[in-house]
């Protein structure tokens, strides 16, 4: 260690505030260092040396700005921006993370430092493969998994003792036949004394017993797949389960579609690993060792030169596997673009047709479909030579036992009978070499894909029931008292609210994008609970009522209309599965919409949805108006659209909600100001907090935030020429 | 008349105000940034460099912006300035766009569908991992291939011709 860095090592002893690794130096080669901040100075350290020192109150702010490839930091210092440091992007939210918690504290505020950690695997130091998951497939105790998968098995217990009682008598069975084959050679055509009805007994033998393998077989099949469907049923049905009590916490931090690979993909991989590997190895293990073990014993020489070959077989066909599996995904790719495309050109044939680019189009086609076709008939050239050559290596020892068999066959020290089973042996042990040298790779693959699943099975939901959590009849009182929320905890959205609302209230939520509206109203809906506060329904803590009990009674009317695949009666007895056809056609008519239904072809039975009919808007609006109207809750929630509508419809659905709302505490995130006149009183959000409250005539007289919003409002109006 | 004013109003927000190397100065900052100055009086403390096609002209069409992302004009060549301004932006462009050049790969490893790369590069030996090869390793041209590692940095081949042939089995082996 030189001078410099043992310096800076011994006047690093007051507690670390912060130390950030980063993995690139100032002047952009990867080298190690760290920025250490202590409660006096920020420390920039390269390989071991300070390059920069700054006192830390000289610091007004720091920043982590994002950049391509990477980022850097900086400190403003005396109104100059300063480079302190620069990472690469794999440290860039541990840098944000840290830059927001030092800025709070330059401020004097409150903060927790909260590092995001890196996801790399903390045994073996690699980075996971799926940042939305903690598994790594180097160091995953493969046989711990294996082991909690037997766990799920055993409802099927009697599936699993029949299918290895099958796969023992398979391998029995076969280890037989050669048997069969010597017999009938000394016995019939040795022994002198053979006649056609001993041949006649030997061939119906080895005909029922090829005859009884098969049956065999097939039924090892039909167990194997039994028994991975019901495992993958079950998984399939436990993780869904799971992502049904799940938060919409736990959902913000996954991806849908990596929610949905883990409820499909997964559980069909764990499925498609035990339906056909699982009783392969058994069968294919089972057959080899026995195969080894009674070569031995015949003739320990002949076994050892049967041999001899397998380690150099199963390298080579191992190294064959891999070339022709790298070939084919080559060939996947490609196929994947020509596909694409295809697809991209079709959907977009308008375009297409309107710029005259036909031809482009099809000459594009025709260059990647000819190096898909390139690629194809390459592979194929080089799998069909392959191919033999692999069936030949796996024959390679029986020339050997032939060879040294016959010599001994020749000098009257071996049967003939003897020397055709052990060839017969011979060729049967190189059938498992194959699968053996992939079994280790599908195994990893399997149990990772089991890891994962284990994983969304054992998150604890972030929202959950207090264990005194009880029913609670709601009358519709909402208290909500110094609520702070961030959906991350370091970054709170929500700050210190505090509002009553009285029973049948209605409350028009206002403030810009991002103002925190929608995230109070995730709030009352108990969609997240909030970091500090709480929400009284009725003078009742809202998480000490059971949540079920709590959502059958609130209603939920969002911006984004969701239709599900079905009906239009289904769909507006979603809440209400057992709601008469009156109590629906009441509903509707409510909603204003029992009018346009009867005008469909099909009625309250028309399908709606993915592949239904296509409703407007405003059609679709009044249907989820009509879903809450036979929900009948206590205390609605409204997400009012924006897009804009004709005038009749928006009268149509004005009229609609309010009758909807009449009586129900109600909070409405409203975008026109139609609605919001209609509100008892409006609040006003800014940057997380109420800036305004009272009704419309009152806040407008206060020329706030407010007065700002509806003249904006009302000049877009004008400009658009749509004034209302 | 008021089809003048109209059309003076466009021709404001489509007209690019190209910087010029006569009268717009670049300088360090105290700090290690860049500050312009454009003719007399016309300065801002400090600005970021954004190329517009970072892989097309790397060197050329450089949008120059104040600190709010407002775009004060652009730089059509960059080799158009001195020498010493020509170091300063490279300097800014480098840390924006941080992308090493890979030199030699040395071993390409695939495991359980994810890619474990170790190269040389002009910024020092560096180790990443890549999924998802099909998006991730993307020919920018036949010869020019960019990599985004999992955690979405950026490396660069401008010519796979220029790569030892070990390497350039690699990335064969990859497409």
């Amino acid at each position: 260690m030189n001078l410099a860095a043992r310096k800076a090592q011994d006047r690093i002893v007051e507690p670390e505030l912060v130390r950030l690794e980063t993995d690139l130096s100032r002047d952009g080669r990867y080298a190690g260092g760290a920025v250490v901040v202590t409660a006096s100075s920020v420390r920039v350290l390269e390989q071991g040396r300070v390059v920069e020192e700054i006192p830390l109150a000289a610091v007004e702010k720091f920043e982590a700005r994002e950049m391509v490839g990477g980022g850097v930091l900086e400190a403003r210092v005396e109104g100059e921006d300063r480079l302190l440091a620069r990472f690469t992007a794999s440290h860039l939210p541990r840098y944000t993370a840290a830059a927001s918690y030092l800025n709070k504290r330059l401020q004097g505020e409150e903060a927790v430092l909260d590092l995001p950690e890196r996801a790399v695997c903390p045994t073996c130091g690699r980075p996971f493969p799926d940042p939305a998951s903690r598994v790594c497939p180097h160091c995953l105790n493969k046989l711990r998994v294996l082991a909690r998968m037997f766990g799920f098995i055993k409802p099927h217990l009697w599936l699993l003792v029949g299918s290895v009682a099958l796969l023992l008598a398979l391998a029995g069975v076969r280890l037989f036949v050669p048997q069969i084959t010597r017999l009938m050679i000394e016995e019939v055509f040795e022994s002198g004394t053979g006649d056609m009805r001993a041949l006649a007994r030997y061939v119906a033998l080895l005909g029922g017993t090829q005859l009884l393998l098969q049956l065999l077989f097939v039924a090892r099949g039909r167990v194997s797949v039994t028994l991975s469907g019901r495992l993958a049923k079950d998984l399939r049905g436990m993780v869904y389960q799971k992502l049904q009590a799940f938060s919409l916490l736990e959902f913000g931090q996954r991806k849908t579609g990596d929610l949905m690979n883990r409820v499909t993909g997964d559980t069909n991989r764990v499925q498609h690993f035990f339906q056909h590997h699982v009783a392969m190895a058994v069968t294919e293990g089972l057959t080899f060792l026995g195969i080894t073990v009674i070569l031995f014993a015949y003739n320990w020489r002949l076994a050892a030169l049967v041999l001899v070959p397998a380690p150099i077989v199963t390298v080579l066909v191992g190294a064959v596997r891999r070339k022709i599996w790298s070939m084919y995904s080559a060939q996947w790719h490609t196929e994947d673009r020509v596909y694409s495309l295809l697809q991209d050109v079709l959907s977009g044939i308008r375009v297409v047709k309107a710029f005259g680019q036909e031809e482009r189009e099809a000459r594009r086609f025709i260059d990647i479909s000819w190096e898909y076709a390139r690629i194809t008939s390459r592979n194929e050239k080089t799998f069909n030579t392959l191919f033999p050559f692999m069936g030949y290596l796996l024959g390679l020892g029986n020339f050997l036992v032939l060879y040294y068999g016959g010599h001994l066959v020749l000098g009257e020290r071996m049967g003939f009978g003897e020397l055709i089973q052990f060839s017969q042996y011979a060729s049967m042990l190189y059938g498992p070499l194959r699968f053996i040298s992939f079994f280790p790779r599908w195994f990893t693959e399997a149990m990772t894909a089991a890891e994962r699943i284990f994983e969304v099975l054992d998150v604890e939901p972030a929202v959950k029931d207090r264990p005194k959590a009880r029913r609670h009849t709601i009358k519709g009182e909402v208290v909500i008292e110094n609520v702070t929320f961030g959906y991350k905890p370091h970054e709170p959205v929500l700050k210190g609210i505090n509002l009553t609302v009285r029973p049948g209230e209605t409350i028009g939520l206002v403030g810009h994008s991002g103002a925190g509206k929608s995230s109070l109203i995730n709030l009352i809906a108990r969609f997240y609970d909030p970091q500090e506060g709480r929400i009284l329904i009725d003078g009742v803590d809202l998480r000490d009522i059971a949540q079920e009990s709590f959502r059958s009674q609130i209603g939920v009317v969002l911006q984004e209309t969701f239709l599900f695949s079905g009906t239009i009666y289904e769909n507006i007895a979603y809440s209400k599965p057992d709601a008469t056809p009156e109590e629906v056609i009441r509903a509707a008519k409510i909603a204003n919409a029992h009018d346009f239904i009867i005008r469909f072809n099909d009625g309250y039975d028309t399908l709606v949805g993915e592949r239904g009919q296509r409703l407007s808007g405003g059609e679709r609006q009044r249907i989820a108006i009509a879903r809450a109207i036979l929900h009948d809750p206590k205390i609605l929630i409204l997400d009012e659209a924006t897009a804009s509508m004709d005038t009749e419809t928006e009268y149509q659905i004005q009229q609609a909600l309010a009758r909807l709302i009449k009586n129900r505490t109600t909070f409405a995130i409203a975008h026109r100001l139609s609605t919001l006149r209609n509100a008892d009183r409006l609040v006003v959000l800014d940057q997380g907090r109420i800036a305004e409250m009272g009704t419309h005539d009152e806040l407008l007289a206060k020329q706030g935030i407010y007065y700002r919003l509806v003249m904006a409002q009302r000049e877009m109006n004008q400009l658009a020429g749509v004034e209302r | 008349m008021q089809d003048e004013t109209k059309n003076h109003g466009l021709s404001d927000y489509v007209d690019i105000r190209y910087l010029d190397p006569a009268t717009a100065r670049f300088s360090e900052t105290p700090g290690g940034f860049v500050r312009l100055t454009i003719g007399e009086g016309e300065t801002y403390p400090r600005v970021a460099l954004y190329r517009a096609f970072p892989f097309s002209y790397p060197d050329q069409y450089i949008s120059v912006r104040d600190m709010d992302g407002n775009e004060i004009g652009m730089i059509k060549d960059l080799r158009a300035f001195d020498e010493a301004t020509v170091r300063l932006l490279e300097r800014e462009l480098e840390r924006r766009y941080f992308t090493p050049v890979i030199r030699r790969i040395e071993s390409v490893k695939e495991e359980f569908g994810y890619w474990y790369w170790t190269v040389e590069t002009d910024a020092g030996p560096r180790r990443f991992t890549v999924r998802e090869v099909q998006h991730n390793v993307v020919r920018l041209s036949p010869e020019h291939v960019l990599i985004i590692d999992l955690d979405g940095n950026r490396y660069e081949i401008p010519d796979t011709g220029q790569l030892d042939p070990r390497s350039r089995r690699y990335l064969e082996d990859l497409f």
